[in-house]
């Protein structure tokens, strides 16, 4: 456990350092400061919009600083050098690479928690009723967004053991993209008693395959109390489940592939 | 005395679509004994790195067994009791070099803070501890990297190219650190292009091109066989023919002749003889076999083996 902290606490505090993770951060946090300004470019309830348009800002700007932070984290280390002097020490490839992650995962949340206090500020001066409790109804979307993005991070890792960052970084995206967008599509037609018995097939595959990220968005119940999740206290303890399990199974891979690779 | 390295035919093969199978590493054969400063030798490409990561478990060899200390290569209870500095090594820059210590100690569990300060002075490096490792030197950051390396007070210790890139005073302060560890009875295994550097601080060398040891053994004796220059004039030129050294030359210069004859050779019977005839000795002039000319002999002679 001792040097996956340690490579853990190293890795936040490389990636607090690194200049466009702040950039990207920076902006974000912009975005949300200026998002009360927005409601009156919609002719939808201001409230609606700000709870959107910020719940958005934090999950776009999570996800390019999960993608860029772990797809080049493994092969930097193998090409500074880095990774020779920590495995001349006690260190197992599995605590290196699970610190890694760890170290990602850290960093995200440090970030995320930023974004998070920035939006719950902004949308509580905005407020007229002041109430806490609506701010705090909020922050349950950017806990789901950090189960999602710690499941995005376990792919880049999960990839890096094995593709070039580049390639990495396109299949991460696609399984990201893929995951959010099309997961309910393939969830429908794995349900739908019409479809092909081939193309359920395939539509089960790609669901148990894939990670299913459209899982953490939870933005519409949030902004529409009228779409309520049923049990919710459950469904974000199911998902929570299903992500660490997903994690778990996929830092496995990482391991698996990492242990025979050539660094 | 005991093997703190030894390997037995450790061979490290890539395939390649051009060439098929390529031996980075060939059935590798090397014995390093403990307490000595080896020198571990070879042009570029000549799989000295490819090595030294097999001995650390970072790569793993195709065939072939491999010992550090005692044990099988891989074997974690040896990583603590071994250390590495690569070659053009990079640290995590956003740290101090008293940080840098913390965190590698930490990975042994290490958390002394008196001992950090105590290397950093052994490098002398104490003075700039609070200074990022973005603020220091190249030579600075060689010397924290040996400082890293000491934390586990390591048996062995595998320096890749230690003093590359250097400049003099810097290499100097490497080497009195090098030598300050066989002091302290730790092995110490380099490799290095300084033949210079080697010469003067490693008792053994293994010298490897293209995969293959080409030579191995003690220094003294792979640097046997040196020349002595004898510079003379006011003697026959046939007093020198007489003495009949083997393997001698002999050339006319200005109005004597030099000698040149095998140190294996006494000098004072050639010396005595030209004063036996009043003669004059103008100079006596070694030439001791350099590291350098055994180096450019075993490359360029690819099947000299000893």
């Amino acid at each position: 456990m001792r040097p996956i902290l340690a490579i853990a606490s190293t890795t936040v505090g490389e990636a607090i350092r690194r200049k466009v993770l702040l950039i990207i951060l920076l902006i974000g946090v912009l975005f949300i400061v200026v998002a009360p300004g927005l409601g009156i470019l919609s002719a939808r309830s201001e409230t609606t919009v700000l709870k959107s348009f910020m719940l958005g800002v934090i999950q776009g700007v999570s996800a390019i600083i999960a993608v860029i932070l772990t797809v080049y984290m493994i092969p930097n280390e193998i090409e500074r050098r880095t990774i020779y002097t920590i495995l001349s020490k006690p260190v197992q490839r599995w605590h290196f690479l699970v610190g890694k992650y760890f170290g990602a995962v850290a960093s995200l949340f440090l970030m995320m928690v930023l974004m998070s206090a920035v939006m719950g500020l902004m949308f509580f001066l905005q407020q007229q009723s002041k109430n806490p409790g609506e701010v705090a109804e909020l922050m349950k979307g950017p806990m789901m967004y950090f189960v999602q993005m710690s499941l995005l991070a376990a792919v880049a890792i999960c990839f890096s053991t094995f593709v070039a960052p580049l390639v990495n970084f396109f299949l991460t995206v696609g399984v990201f993209l893929v995951g959010v967008f099309f997961n309910p599509l393939f969830q429908s037609l794995q349900d739908n008693q019409n479809t092909a018995p081939m193309v359920k097939g395939i539509a089960r595959l790609v669901n148990t395959v894939l990670p299913n990220f459209a899982n953490y968005n939870v933005q519409n119940p949030l902004i529409n109390p009228t779409s309520a999740i049923q049990n919710e206290g459950r469904y974000y303890l199911g998902i929570t489940v299903y992500g660490v399990v997903y994690i778990g199974i996929l830092l496995i891979i990482g391991i698996l592939i990492f242990d025979r690779r050539e660094v | 005395m005991a093997a703190a390295i030894e390997t037995k035919q450790l061979t490290k093969s890539y395939k390649s679509k051009q060439a098929g199978t390529i031996n980075v590493v060939d059935h590798l054969d090397l014995h390093v004994e403990e307490g000595e400063i080896f020198g571990f030798l070879g042009p570029n490409g000549a799989g000295k790195t490819t090595t030294i990561k097999m001995l650390l478990g970072i790569i793993y060899p195709t065939s072939g067994e491999g010992y550090v200390l005692g044990k099988e290569i891989g074997d974690m209870d040896v990583h603590r009791l071994i250390s590495y500095v690569p070659e053009r090594p990079y640290y995590y820059e956003h740290m101090t070099g008293l940080e840098l210590l913390k965190f590698y100690g930490s990975l042994f569990g290490i958390t002394d803070k008196e001992k950090f300060i105590k290397l950093l002075e052994k490098v002398n490096l104490h003075r700039d501890m609070t200074k990022t490792i973005s603020q220091y030197s190249k030579g600075m950051q060689q010397r924290v990297g040996l400082a890293q390396s000491l934390l586990n007070d390591p048996k062995l210790l595998f320096l890749d190219e230690p003093t590359g890139g250097l400049d003099p005073i810097a290499h100097r302060e490497i080497r009195d650190l090098i030598l300050s560890f066989r002091d302290e009875g730790r092995t110490v295994f380099i490799s290095s292009h300084e033949l210079s550097e080697v010469e003067l601080i490693c008792d053994r060398v293994a010298i490897i091109n293209r995969g293959v040891i080409a030579r191995q053994g003690k220094l003294s004796e792979l640097l046997k066989g040196g020349r002595i220059e004898i510079t003379a004039e006011g003697v026959a030129e046939g007093l020198l023919k007489d003495m009949k050294i083997t393997d001698a030359n002999l050339r006319v210069v200005g109005n004597g002749f030099l000698l040149d004859m095998p140190e294996e050779n006494d000098p004072n019977s050639v010396i005595d003889a030209i004063r036996g005839q009043n003669g004059r000795v103008i100079s006596i002039v070694p030439r001791r076999k350099r590291l350098e000319d055994l180096f450019v002999e075993t490359v360029s002679n690819k099947g000299a083996n000893s």
